[in-house]
Order: C-alpha cells, then structure tokens, then sequence
C-alpha cells in the first residue's frame, strides 16, 4: 500500500563561507546552481502526490530557520499565479529562494570577522520538532478526525560543512529522538570530505548517505537516492554504507576518539582516564585509573599517532576533575554551550587531524572500549 | 491509524490508466505536449513508475536497458517489469531497442512543468481581477456546497429510482447527466423510467473518488460520439486537475471543446461559473482533487447534512448505528441493511440474511459492503482491531457463499468410449483445447464446454471415417 | 461413444442429496457423477434451482420469521 503521503522534511546546509569554497573547487558548485537543482528536486517530491507534505529549514551560521513548509499555507492571493506554472511549485520556488536571500542579506552585515559554526543541529531539530507536531496532531483540512494522518515521515540533510565536533551530543540526542519519531534521516555531503556524525545518523535511522562524488550530477543523485519513499527503497537498490565510521566524540574535550574511555555508570565517553565520571560522579577505583594511565603511556608512543591533547601531561585528569567541582551535575551541558570557546583551546578544525587517524585501518565498530587490552599491543 | 489486514487494500491501478493505454501514440503525444497534462497523468502512475521516470528525466541520452534494471532488487523484478510495461503502453518510456529514454515531448513537457518555465498556458490562465463592480468570485464554501449539492443530487437521483416509493421524488439531474447514466450502465430504461442497474447499485457503494472517474471515463468514451477532441477533453480535465480551489480562471484560452464541456461540467459540479455566459469559472474542490486521494467532497463535522467521513458503528449483534441526517447516506445504507428507526440524526437498523440476499440479487458483492462499513466507520469504531466485528463480516461472506452453493456450465457428457484408448485420446485432445470441466478415468466419462463441442465433434467424425 | 446435452452443476454434497431427493418426484438427473457433480437436463435448470431455493428458505432459521 503506497497511496498515501510522505513527509519529507530538508535541511539545508547555507554556511557562505563553505558555499564561497564550494564555488571555487575545482569542481564548482555555485549555491545558485546548488538551488536550481535542489527546487527540481523538492517539486518532483510536491509532484509525486498531491498528499505529499514538504518542509525546508537553513542552517545559517548562528542561526536555523524554517524557510517553507507546504502544510502553513500562505494566502493563495498572496502570489501571482501565472498560466504556465504549477501553483503549488511556484509558491515553494518562490518562499525558498526569497527566504534564503533575506537571510544571507542579513547575514552580511552583522558576520564578517570570523567564522561562526552552522546551526546545523539547530536545523535539524527544529526539523525534528516539526515531525513530531504534523504527526501528532491530526490536520484540520483532513476529513478522518482523532486520528493522526500517515505521513511517513523522512529528513533529508544537505551539507557542505565539515564535523563539528562540539556538536557531537546534540546530533546523537537528535538521532535518537529520530529514531524514535520513526523517522529516517538521509544525509547528502555535498562539498567537503566525509562527515562521521552524519554517517552514524543516517545508519542508525534506516536512511542512507551520500558522498557526492560528481557535483554536476547533483539533482540526479538526489532523484535517484533520496527521493524514492521508504517504501519502495526496500524493492530499489539505493545507495548503502558498507563502511561507517562509528567514531564518537569524547565528552571532555569534544575530540573524535578512536579509542575513548567509557563511564561503566552512565556510558559517557571520554578521551582520557579520570577518577571521576563528570556527567554521573563515578568515582572509579584508584588502581583501575593507574593501571588505565599505565598502559596508556606506552600505547600511545607504539602507534606514533598524535594524542588529541598532549600525552602524559598532567592537565587532562586535571580538567576531568575541575569540570566535576565546579558544577558536578551539568558538567556535561555547560561545556556543550560553551562549544565555541572551548573549540578554540585546541587547534582549529579539529576534525582534520583525526581523519588522517581514521585511515590508521582500526575496525570502526569496534573503536571505543575501555578494555585496552582488547588492542594487539595491549598485553 | 491500524489498518485492518481483514479488508484487502489491494492498491488497484487508476482506472483511467488502461482507457489510456487504448489511446494511439499519436493521441497520446499530442496530450503530453501540455505540462500539466503529464504532471496529472504522472501522479495516476504507480510509486513505482513514477521513480522511474523521474530517474530518467533529468538524462539526455538514452541508457541500455540493463543499467536500469540493475537498480532494482531481484525479488521486485515482475514489479519492475509490470512498470516498464505500463509506461511503455502510455507511450511514455518506448521499450523494444534495448534502449530506454523517456518519450521527447513528455521529458520536454515534464521537465517544464518540474522546473517552471514554457508559454502553454496549461496550468490555466487566472481572471483577472475583478473591478469595483461589487462582484466577487466564489470562496471555497460556495464552491464545496455548490459541488456537493450537484453530486447528491445524480447519487440520490440514481438510489432513489430504485425504490418504487413514487411519492417523494428528489430533483432530477439535467438531461445531460441523466443521459451519461444511462450510456454508462448505470442506469436503465425499465417502462420509460430510468431504474437503477446492478452496476448501479456497485457503483454506489464506490468511494467518491472512483464515482467520478468512473463518471468521467463513460464521458471520455462519449467524446467521439459527441465529435469532441478527445485531446482537448482530457487536457481540460488534467488542467482541473492541477488548478487551484478558490480562484477564478478565464475562459478565454479554452477551446471550442473545452468551452462546450463547461456546461457538462457545470452540471457534474466540477466547476462553478457565476452565471451560464460568465467568461470566467471556478474549479470545485471535486475536480482539483482529482488526481489526489483526498477526499474530493467537503467533509463536515458539524451537525449540517453534509456527508461525514465516518458515522457507521456496527455492533457484533448485526445492530448497525448510523449517525447521519443526510437522506442519501441512508438510502445507500438502505441497500443493504434493515432499517428500524430514524431519529433527527441517527438511523438504527440491522444486517439481517434478508437484507443483505437483496443487496446481493441487486449485484452488490459481500467485499462492496464490508468496504463500505470499514471506509464509513466511526471515529469510535478506529479503536477497534478488527475494526468492523469479525462475525459480521465473515456471516456477510458466508451469505454470499450460501447464493452461490450450486454452480452450472452447459456442456456435453462424453460417454461410453469405445475403448481406453479412444477415451484418453478425445479426452487428450479437449485438454489441449482446455474445454473440459470434469473428468473420471474409471467411468471414462468427460464434461466438456458447450463452446467446445462441435470441436470434438468433428474430430471424432474425422477419426471414425479416416 | 456418445455425447449427451446437458448441465453440469457443481455444488456441496448436501446440496446434491437435495437434489438427488427431488430427482425422485421430477427426475431430471442425467448422470450422477460424483460427491460434487450432478448432470442434469438442459431445460430443467430454473426449475431446479428454484426448488432448492425454497428448500434451503425452509432450513434457515429467521429472527423475524
């Protein structure tokens, strides 16, 4: 049975700074063009069915907004209708593209200096929001009163920026709720290298990632992957992962960890050995911190892989510990808002150097454990 | 919403999709010229096809054949074949060269009506705004009342010429309406009168959507009687289709066809003029709805007549609870359950055995019914799993089969065979011809067809002389 | 060989016992083939069928009969 809606909701990544890049690379992909195919791609969605519901939100730097959704009609009146176009395409065309030129106008004026991370999460959990209030609620306009339309809902994420590693536990709290909304999360890296978040979004919501490798064939890449609603994926070969990269980012330091330690309490990750959990309070036995620091020293030199932070510098327990007498309970949230300025401690675009650690060829899955010596060179 | 797994939901190809599939290409391509005509016919398609063919719109040259095929599993290959074979006979994806590449002027049209753009007009041509003279155009509950009280009046029309209560005659559809009824085997003349036929009484128990296109497939066919383009009949009505409810468009770009099928229109409440010589008119909400699985009636809550979505609460005591004042949700109940009583808004009655025998001689199936009940279930009935009771449905099952306990072919009994040999040769032979309806080696005895036997005949005549 | 004209008539075989009970005071049965398959002449048909309509009528219990 097929013959009902879907509800795709898109976000988009319009970082200009990544956008400025991508118009340059020597595969260019001007954020005009970026729009022209993406509008294709959002009326052949609206075209499919007459049932089929859209909603697009920006990631901005700083800021997410919700640039069209197909259920908060517009007057009908409000646009002009010409004989050659499909009312309901014009209307999206029209709200997307003005939406998003309002907004990178306002954009220019106040951000020159520096670089302010997308609000990528921020989009997507507003998208999120989003599913939940159209599935939850039943739509005045539908006939069959009490009982929430069908809507199958899906989230298409379009992205041009890097990982942020600060936005680790937002993204896996978004997945979650996904996953519980029951709602599949694609994701599309259209500019840049591969993203390890979204990876891990759209495998743990039944959705599929993209690297686009041909940025000419954007609209057809997006027609051909995401389009198709979940339910004829499962009759059509979409693109799957046979590799994902499982890497978490550790709670402490927002550094993507090959190898982190685990809180046996309350599972928090960590890239460092600490006395103390700082989101549960664990105190962990003073031997299995010694034993953990002992094997750490030597391990680390074997592979001659660059520790996020320096190694065997006292510091790292240190902060462990300041975070937990400071503000023992909300440790794990002060330092996810403060993600900018602690990004800055550690060098910029942390997510660099660890990808020349992802090719170190460690199995993926397996990546986080606390029991070292589970590792070849651990015994 | 659970969907009850007891009632199939078999998803039924549209049915203008193999009146279609008759048309040549020449008919066919001449209506893919018009933007919206493809995105109307586009929508009728199957999720299936219309992956497809989105997958190859955006290409410019053709690919083989293999390359598409490997994009599907192994498993949904009939699936998949079904679909390219569908598209092939709309002429919209030709198969054959080993090749695939959407047809040229649906890609042009299609593309177009994707990415915007063109000079067709074929999205409809807006009126122009009106000038100060006091007149406006019809808001959208003018134009749903307007729709439902046209489509009542041809469905009341047609319940109640069943009945021979003479007395309380509804108002009768316009001749052209009543016309179309007739042609289309709905209805029949019995002694000068127009009497509901069995197609009628399935029709009736449809949902609204597949009452229209059923109506406006016997119009289609009509077309070339009537010498009118088919071309332009169903380019006007994929132009409905994709018009907006509540605005007004100009009549001026409409063919000689087109502007003779507004009166038919009129009637059949799919469009709204203010007066008969307006030169502009609106869509109602049953033609913008038509290539959509919403519901094309306005659907009403409050304590109005107008249909509801759902009213019908059925007991497993056969007891049937409809809450509604509208005369034709009644009578149509009236078709197949034993009314009791009737209050202002609620009528009590009961599936009985009685009941339904009649529904049954009058050509109604057991599923029509239990469809019926299912669509027309009451918000409260939702919470039910199963949500009609399991009894009623399978005693209404169990009814049909009871009218069908003796099944009857006319044929001929094959006896007496000379020897085995003889027998199992003839019988051989009507086999290859698949005439034979039973068959016993030990009597040597076959029942063939009645259409079968001056086959047999003659073969046995040429055996016996030869 | 010989080819006779008649109807085949499928049904259960208590709808065939009722037939075979009729056959008694009208016969119209050609050939009684099996559990399942009765042939019976051509121009009997409504007549059958009717009968067996009352027949069954009068077996069915009716809350308003």
């Amino acid at each position: 049975m097929d013959d009902h809606g879907t509800l795709l909701a898109v976000v988009l990544d319009l970082s200009p700074q990544q956008w400025h890049r991508a118009a340059n690379d020597p595969q260019p992909l001007s954020l005009d063009a970026f729009l022209s195919q993406l509008l294709a791609f959002l009326n052949a969605h609206v075209a499919c069915m007459h049932e089929n519901t859209l909603a697009v939100f920006g990631a901005f730097p700083g800021k997410s907004v919700m640039l069209y959704a197909s259920t908060d009609q517009l007057e009908p009146s409000s646009i002009t209708v010409d004989a050659n176009s499909y009312p309901p395409f014009k209307l999206l065309d029209t709200a997307v593209v003005t939406r998003i030129a309002a907004e990178l106008d306002a954009l220019d004026d106040s951000h020159d200096e520096e670089e302010v991370p997308c609000a990528l999460v921020g989009a997507l959990t507003k998208a999120l929001c989003y599913v939940n209030r159209i599935s939850a609620t039943p739509q005045p306009t539908d006939g069959s009163q009490g009982v929430p339309p069908q809507v199958d809902p899906r989230i298409l994420i379009l992205s041009v920026s890097p990982d942020l590693s600060a936005s680790y536990i937002p993204i896996m709290n978004a997945i979650f709720s996904a996953q519980k909304l029951k709602v599949t999360i694609d994701a599309c890296q259209i500019y840049g290298g591969e993203t390890v978040f979204l990876q891990q979004a759209a495998h743990l919501s039944g959705g599929s990632y993209l690297l686009l490798e041909h940025r000419d064939a954007l609209l057809q890449y997006l027609t051909m992957s995401f389009l198709p609603p979940p339910s004829i994926r499962k009759i059509l070969a979409v693109p799957t992962q046979d590799r994902i990269d499982f890497r978490a980012a550790c709670f402490c330091h927002k550094n993507i960890v090959d190898i982190g330690y685990v809180c046996s309490v309350c599972l928090s990750i960590f890239c460092k050995p600490s006395p103390v959990c700082s989101t549960c309070r664990t105190k962990f036995p003073i031997k299995t911190l010694q034993r953990l620091n002992a094997l750490r020293a030597p391990s680390a030199i074997d592979s001659g892989r660059p520790s996020p932070a320096p190694s065997n510098a006292p510091t790292p327990t240190a902060t462990g510990i300041n975070t937990h007498e400071r503000t023992p309970s909300l440790a794990r949230r002060t330092q996810s808002q403060q993600s900018p300025g602690a990004a800055d401690g550690f060098p910029s675009g942390s997510g660099a150097p660890n990808r020349t650690v992802s090719s170190g060829g460690l199995p993926h899955s397996s990546a986080i454990g606390v029991h070292r010596n589970g590792r070849p060179n651990g015994s | 919403m659970a969907v009850d797994d007891t009632v199939p939901q078999v998803k039924k190809e549209h049915v203008l999709l193999p009146f279609l599939q008759t048309l040549n290409q020449t008919t066919l391509t001449s209506l893919y010229k018009r933007p919206s005509s493809c995105l109307s016919i586009f929508r009728l398609l199957s999720s299936l096809e219309r992956q497809i063919i989105l997958n190859l719109l955006w290409l410019e040259s053709a690919i083989t054949t293999s390359t598409l095929a490997a994009w599907v599993i192994r498993e949904a290959k009939p699936l998949y074949d079904d679909a390219l074979s569908t598209l092939s006979r709309l002429h919209v994806l030709p198969t054959g060269s080993g090749k695939l590449a959407l047809n040229p002027t649906f890609k042009a049209a299609f593309r177009q009506a994707i990415a915007g753009g063109g000079s067709g007009g074929s999205f409809g041509v807006p009126a122009a705004e009106h000038k100060d003279d006091g007149r406006s155009g019809a808001n959208t509950t003018v134009l749903d009342e307007y729709a439902l009280e046209r489509w009542e009046t041809i469905l009341h029309y047609m319940v109640s010429s069943g009945t021979d209560d003479r007395t309380r005659r509804p108002p009768e559809p316009s001749p052209g309406v009543r016309f179309l009824l007739k042609t289309s085997g709905l209805m029949q003349e019995v002694y000068g009168s127009l009497r509901i036929s069995s197609v009628g009484f399935q029709f009736l128990l449809y949902s609204p959507h597949e009452q229209l296109w059923h109506l406006l497939l016997q119009y289609l066919h009509l077309a070339d009687q009537r010498r009118m383009d088919l071309v332009d009949v169903l380019s006007f009505l994929f132009m409905l289709s994709t018009m907006e409810l509540g605005r007004e468009y100009s009549v001026q770009n409409l063919t000689k066809t087109q502007s003779a099928m507004l009166e038919d229109l009129r009637d059949y409440g799919l469009i709204w003029q203010r007066k008969q010589s307006s030169r502009r008119f609106s869509p109602t909400r049953l033609s913008t709805t038509l290539t959509s699985s919403s519901p094309p009636l306005p659907t009403k809550t409050g304590d109005s007549s107008g249909p509801q979505e759902g009213f019908i609460i059925l007991e497993t005591n056969y007891r049937i609870y409809a809450y509604t004042d509208n005369p034709l949700q009644t009578a149509v109940l009236n078709l197949f359950t034993s009314l009791k009583y009737r209050f202002p808004n609620l009528v009590v009655g009961s599936i009985t055995r009685e009941s339904v025998k009649k529904a049954l001689m009058n050509g109604i199936t057991a599923d029509q019914i239990i469809s019926y009940l299912f669509t027309h279930a009451h918000p409260n009935m939702r919470k039910n799993n199963p949500l009609l009771p399991v009894t009623v449905q399978d005693q209404i099952r169990l009814w049909e089969l009871e009218k069908n306990r003796l099944k009857s072919r006319e044929g001929y009994l094959y006896t007496d065979f000379a020897s085995q040999a003889d027998y199992e040769l003839v019988l051989k032979y009507a086999k290859e011809l698949d005439i034979v309806l039973w068959e016993n080696a030990a009597k040597r005895c076959f029942f063939g067809t009645l259409e079968g036997h001056p086959i047999i005949k003659s073969f046995i005549e040429r055996r016996s002389t030869g | 060989m010989k080819a006779i004209k008649g109807i085949l008539m499928t049904c259960d075989p208590a709808v065939k016992q009722i037939l075979l009970f009729f056959n008694e005071d009208h016969s119209f049965i050609i050939e009684d083939l099996d559990d399942y398959h009765v042939v019976i002449r051509a121009d009997e048909e409504r007549k059958v069928r009717s009968m067996l309509e009352a027949k069954l009528e009068s077996n069915t219990y009716s809350l308003e009969g």
